[in-house]
Formats: structure tokens, C-alpha cells, sequence
């Protein structure tokens, strides 16, 4: 019992991790149907600038909003640079191609600027675990849970509540409609990159104390947080969550019982049927398309 | 410009140019992984490569030539490994290589070398099978002076069972060529004792949670863990460890001294073991002087060389080709092939004096008998045991008859 609690929580803190990356998938998606597919860059640069200002100095939690200040800008270039010319001229897959290019792009820059080697990120909280329930835990992987979730809710709230919101969630519903309405989409959708960048810089420097933080950290995340965005539902933030943590214990549960060889696949056979069965994913809403 | 300035011109640029025919430098091509998770290892390797290629050339080069680095940063990645290979052959044509931090790089490009007849001096790479990819071919161009992992695996299971008394151990390795041929020369090795792992485990580079290898591991009784693996995940081990409150000794391959394990592991690191050809402490004169030279020329951080051993070996390595060079008097390839093969003066070097270190069918400069065990204490590698410390001044020489090395057979 104690093992497989001690898996269960390794597999949320894990699957917490992917699920906050995933959100950053889910915001764009829902104003503007597309992705950032460079979405695991994002969160590597804004750990590799919380690093730099942690070292410059600067107190990790005082340095979390000039993060957070800084990913929302890159975010806003990717839109102008990557997806906006795009979207203009309704291409189907140039948004892909562009947002790929983009991370590549940052990955690089990062290499040049930071090194390619893993660095690492001085814990804000103690490094000995806590025991809970028989099994231990690590204060950092509570934090990463925690801050995950109030993440993922200050953002709800303010799409449901505020009345900027209510134009993100009115340009989901009919881009056209709210544009006649008097919203500006344009200005959403800017809008809704940077937010999703400025979750992703947030989530890198929230799990960089615990993973390793580096040029090329991003690119193996941002993969297993895209499969949670398909488990989950690209148009539900608690079918990231829910999505998260099914892979995330997936994986840690298949290592021990089945083999460490293995731990990848049921995750990905998952996925494989979600998209057999519900292709929206557990959560999503089933969108019609009008042709 | 006036007629005359052109004329002193033309005369300078031709002067210059009859200076650098009669000192035309001998290349010397030094592959490694310059950046990424290796890196620790390919820097320190190249700082030493270039900290002996500066004494020979101040001491007047080799053969009345300067010696020449020509550096390739091959990222770790087999691809460009075979690339850069048939750069140094067909674009730079050098003399020799030396380099290699990665067995699955190194077993991808040498082949290009060994067409061209160019010899490869392995100075990082552990792999058994380095130096054997050639044996069916009348010539092998391809010399190592690293201790390889049939040395290596039967060291770790000798500190682990023999010294230490540990009845049952696990065994994690990452599932590249490196960590899986590591993971069956230590299953070899341990079967000789008559033991069997009680968990042998696998992970991915860039994996960042170990918990259900170590849970496994820890639940199947293990008494210790062997690792095989490189810096950065060798430290998520550990970090793994001390989050499951769960703390066996950790035995494994010479990388459990990259600075990117011992940085990253911090206070969970310390105490891991190693064996090591070459520990940052000043125990010979030779040692010494390498030591304050490195430090001075380099300045790392906290007085510390990254990877020691790399760095001791890849400044070991020049001096080895270029006393091969100097005796067959010609830069050919098989001329100095066969040089290295009959080495007449001993070459004093950093790790130990090589005096014949190669024959003709023995391609390994180190013996079972040169290692010591290494250990991290206060972010540091330190010898393991004070008794080898206290014999660190006397050199070991290499002994073909050590025991302890794993037989070594070209796969067909």
C-alpha cells in the first residue's frame, strides 16, 4: 500500500507538471483554435530567466512576476510574429510551421545565451521530504501542485467572471459574431498567447527546482504535456488536469509493476485510444464543424 | 598605394608565406561533446588537449612542426560524429584524432578514420567494443587510453561485493548504447561472484523522476545501487533517493565524477563511488604541474576540473601521438600506427608513465591495475581510500596480466 501510494504521488507531482504545460496548449486553442507548438521553449526560457535573476540575487518569489512579466511578452511576439499572418489569410497548418520555427528559434538563442548545459535551480523551499500518509513527499512537488492548481483557477475565474474574459470566452464561440459584437478578436487572441506563455514561463520556474533546468529541457515536456492536452480535452482546463494526472500515474505505476523499459507506452496507447473513441478528448466538448 | 609599398608587401606576404611552408603544422583533429549533458566531460578533455598541445609547441613541436587543434563539437550526437570524421579526412586531412567521449559517437565515426587510414586515440570513451570494431582487419587504427568498461564493470562489483560485503544490488542504467553495453559488462561481472542483480532497471536521458526505478530497487532488497549512466540523470537518482528517505551507496561508472552529477545532486551526492585513472590532488611532480598549469590557463569554478579524468587523459593522449609521431618521423598514418604499436621511450604522463603501452593486438594503454576508486565528498572527487592515497606517488605502470578485466569479443 505504501508503495503505491508513494507511486501515486510521484505520479501526481509528475502529471502536475504536465498538466500545467498542457494548460498553456488549452488558452490558445480556445481563442483562436490554434497551438503554440512552442509552447516547451516557453517554459524553458522562463526558467532560464528565473535562473538568472535567482543568481543575479533576486528572491525566487519576487522574481516569479517579472517571469511571468517576461513570458507574457514573448508569448504576444510569437502571436504577431507566428501565428497572426496566419491566421489572416485562414491557413489551415502555417500557424504550425510558424510556432515550431519559433521554438526552434528560442532554442537556440537559449543554447547561445545560457549553454547547453543542464544547470541547477536552488530550491526556494527545504530539500528534505515530508512524510504524509506513509509516503514521503517533497515540499517542491507540494508547491508545484499547489501553485498548478491556483494557476489554472485564477485563470478560469477570470474567464468566467471578468469581462475581459467574457470577450475571450465570446471569441471562442463565434469569432466572427464577437468581432461584429464589437470585441476586438485580434486583441484577444494576442492576448490569450501571452497568457498561455506567461503560464508556461510560470510553470518553468515552478518545476525547475525539481526537474534540471537547460536549453533543451523543454522538448521532452512539452511532448508529454501535449499528449495530456489530447487525453484531457483541448477545450477543458479540468480535463488537463484530470488528463495530467492519468499519465502522470500511468507512467510511474507502469515502471514499478510492469518495467521501467516500458513506462512511456501505456500513456501513449491512452492517447491512441481517447483519439479512437472520443476524439475531443474525456473532457471536451464534441465540436461540430460547419463545412 | 605607391610601387614601393607594393613591392614591400609582395616581398613581406612571400617571406611569410616560404616561413609557414618550413613550419607547416601538423593537425591534429579533436572530436567531443562541447555542449550538452557529456560536456563536462568533452571541455575538460579539450582544455587538456589544448594545455599539451601549448607545452609541445613552446617546446619547439614535433619534428620541427607546430602541432594544430582543429576542434569539432559533435553534440553528443552520432550524426554529427560521422560528419565531423569525414570532415578531418577529406577537408582538414589530419595527421590523427584523438577525442571521443561517447562510445555510440566514437563506434559511428572511427570507421571513416580507420578507411583512412588515420589513427584514433580515444581518450574518454569506455565502451569495450571501442577498440575491437576492427580486429577482422589486418590494421586497427584505433588506440585508447581510458579505462574501458571491462575494466570497469568488474571494478564497480568488486567495491561493491568483495570490499564492501553487499549480497544484493540493482543495477540502473539509461537505455543509450553507453548505459545498456555498462549494463552487461556489470551483469557479467556480478554473474562471475555468482550473483544476480535483484533489480536490473532502465531510464530514459532527460527522465526528471526516478521514483519507480528506486521503489523497485528498494523494494526487491537492494543493498546498493550500480549506476550507468551520465551527470545529469545519475543526479536525479540521487535527488530520487533522497525524496523516498530511501539511502543505499550508490557504485557506478567513472561519470559519477562529472561535476554536472555532483552540482546537481549537491548534499544527496555525496559518498558515491567511482573508479577513476586520475584525482585532482597533486601526488606527482608531473601531476602537479598538470594541475596548477590546468588551473591557471582554464580558472573553473572553486579550483575544481570539471571532469579530472577527462582532462588528465586528453592531455595524456597528445603526448602520446606526438611521441609516436616523433619517433616514425612522418605524420602517415600507418607510419605512426605502427610507432604507437612499438613505443621505445616511455612517455611520462598525467594518469601514469606509458612506457609500451601498445602492441600490436593490445590496444588499451590502462589496465585493470592503474584505476583507484574515486569518491564525492564535500563536492568534490577524493580517493576512496586513504591507502591508495597514501601510494598515490608511486606511478602505476600498466600490467597486461592484471586481473580483473572482462574478456573482450568483437559481436559478429
Amino acid at each position: 500500500m505504501q508503495i503505491l501510494t508513494q507511486l501515486i504521488y510521484s505520479g501526481i507531482a509528475l502529471g502536475m507538471i504536465y498538466a500545467v504545460i498542457a494548460f498553456g496548449y488549452q488558452l490558445t486553442f480556445a481563442t483562436s483554435d490554434t497551438l503554440n507548438f512552442g509552447q516547451g521553449d516557453a517554459l524553458m526560457l522562463g526558467a532560464l530567466v528565473g535562473l538568472t535573476l535567482v543568481n543575479a540575487g533576486v528572491n525566487y518569489w519576487l522574481m516569479i512576476p517579472i517571469v511571468c512579466l517576461f513570458g507574457a511578452f514573448q508569448g504576444a511576439v510569437v502571436e504577431r510574429i507566428g501565428v497572426r499572418p496566419a491566421i489572416k489569410i485562414k491557413s489551415e497548418f502555417g500557424w504550425i510551421m510558424s510556432t515550431i520555427a519559433l521554438g526552434i528559434i528560442f532554442k537556440n538563442v537559449a543554447e547561445n545565451v545560457w549553454g547547453r548545459d543542464d544547470l541547477r535551480f536552488p530550491s526556494p523551499l527545504p530539500e528534505a521530504p515530508i512524510k504524509l500518509l506513509g509516503a514521503n513527499v517533497l515540499p517542491m512537488e507540494i508547491l508545484v501542485v499547489v501553485g498548478a492548481l491556483a494557476m489554472m483557477l485564477a485563470v478560469e475565474l477570470f474567464n468566467r467572471r471578468s469581462i475581459y474574459g467574457k470577450a475571450v470566452v465570446a471569441t471562442f464561440n463565434d469569432r466572427d459574431a464577437a468581432k461584429l459584437m464589437g470585441i476586438n478578436t485580434g486583441l484577444v487572441i494576442t492576448f490569450s498567447y501571452a497568457l498561455s506563455s506567461l503560464t508556461a514561463a510560470f510553470a518553468g520556474v515552478l518545476i525547475a527546482p525539481l526537474t534540471l533546468t537547460g536549453a533543451t529541457m523543454g522538448a521532452v515536456l512539452g511532448l508529454k504535456a501535449f499528449a495530456v492536452a489530447i487525453i484531457g480535452g483541448l477545450t477543458s482546463g479540468m480535463g488537463i488536469i484530470v488528463g495530467g494526472i492519468i499519465l502522470g500515474i500511468a507512467e510511474t505505476t507502469t515502471g514499478f509493476y510492469i518495467s521501467t523499459g516500458y513506462k512511456d507506452v501505456p500513456g501513449l496507447v491512452l492517447l491512441l485510444i481517447v483519439l479512437a473513441v472520443r476524439p475531443a478528448g474525456l473532457f471536451g466538448k464534441t465540436a461540430i464543424k460547419k463545412v | 598605394m605607391t610601387r614601393f609599398t607594393k613591392i614591400a608587401l609582395a616581398l613581406a606576404s612571400a617571406s611569410l608565406a616560404t616561413l609557414s611552408l618550413a613550419a607547416d603544422p601538423i593537425k591534429i583533429g579533436v572530436d567531443g561533446p562541447f555542449t550538452g549533458g557529456s560536456s563536462s566531460m568533452g571541455v575538460s578533455m579539450r582544455d587538456g588537449v589544448r594545455l599539451a598541445v601549448e607545452e609541445i609547441n613552446k617546446a619547439g613541436g614535433v619534428l620541427g612542426r607546430p602541432l594544430q587543434v582543429v576542434e569539432r563539437d559533435d553534440e553528443a550526437k552520432n550524426e554529427r560524429g560521422v560528419q565531423i570524421a569525414q570532415e578531418f579526412v577529406n577537408k582538414e586531412k589530419v595527421a590523427a584524432v584523438v577525442g571521443y567521449i561517447n562510445t555510440g559517437v566514437a563506434l559511428a565515426s572511427q570507421r571513416f578514420l580507420q578507411e583512412a587510414q588515420i589513427p584514433v586515440m580515444n581518450n574518454v570513451a569506455t565502451g569495450s567494443l571501442v577498440t575491437h570494431q576492427f580486429d577482422d582487419k589486418p590494421d586497427n587504427y584505433i588506440f585508447r587510453n581510458a579505462a574501458h568498461d571491462s575494466i570497469q564493470a568488474p571494478m564497480i562489483v568488486e567495491e561493491a561485493i568483495a570490499r564492501r560485503g553487499f549480497k544484493k544490488v540493482a543495477i540502473l542504467a539509461d537505455s543509450t548504447n553507453y548505459g545498456q553495453l555498462g549494463r552487461q559488462d556489470l551483469e557479467k561481472a556480478l554473474e562471475l561472484k555468482g550473483i544476480k542483480p535483484v533489480a536490473v532497471e532502465k531510464f530514459n536521458i532527460k527522465d526528471v523522476d526516478m521514483t519507480a526505478q528506486l521503489l523497485k530497487a528498494k523494494e526487491a532488497g537492494a543493498e546498493a545501487v550500480l549506476t550507468y549512466g551520465i551527470g545529469p540523470e545519475l543526479a536525479q537518482i540521487a535527488n530520487g533517493m533522497t525524496k523516498l528517505g530511501w539511502k543505499v551507496p550508490m557504485i557506478g561508472s567513472w561519470t559519477l565524477s562529472m561535476a554536472n552529477y555532483i552540482d546537481n545532486a549537491g548534499p544527496g551526492g555525496e559518498g558515491a563511488r567511482m573508479p577513476q585513472t586520475f584525482i585532482q590532488e597533486p601526488t606527482t611532480p608531473k601531476r602537479q604541474s598538470f594541475i596548477v598549469s590546468y588551473l591557471k590557463t582554464f580558472n573553473p569554478k572553486n579550483s575544481r576540473i570539471d571532469s579530472p579524468v577527462s582532462a588528465a587523459q586528453g592531455y595524456d593522449s597528445i603526448y602520446l601521438l606526438a611521441a609516436a609521431i616523433k619517433q616514425a618521423g612522418s605524420t602517415e598514418g600507418p607510419k605512426v600506427k605502427a610507432a604507437l604499436e612499438d613505443l621505445k621511450t616511455p612517455v611520462e604522463g598525467v594518469v601514469t608513465t606509458y612506457s609500451k603501452p601498445f602492441t600490436k593486438t593490445d590496444h588499451e594503454a590502462i589496465t585493470a591495475n592503474i584505476p583507484v576508486f574515486g569518491e564525492v565528498k564535500s563536492q568534490r572527487v577524493v580517493y576512496a581510500y586513504p591507502d591508495d592515497q597514501k601510494k598515490a606517488s608511486e606511478v602505476r605502470l600498466k600490467d597486461v596480466n592484471a586481473k580483473g578485466a572482462l574478456t573482450v569479443s568483437k559481436k559478429k
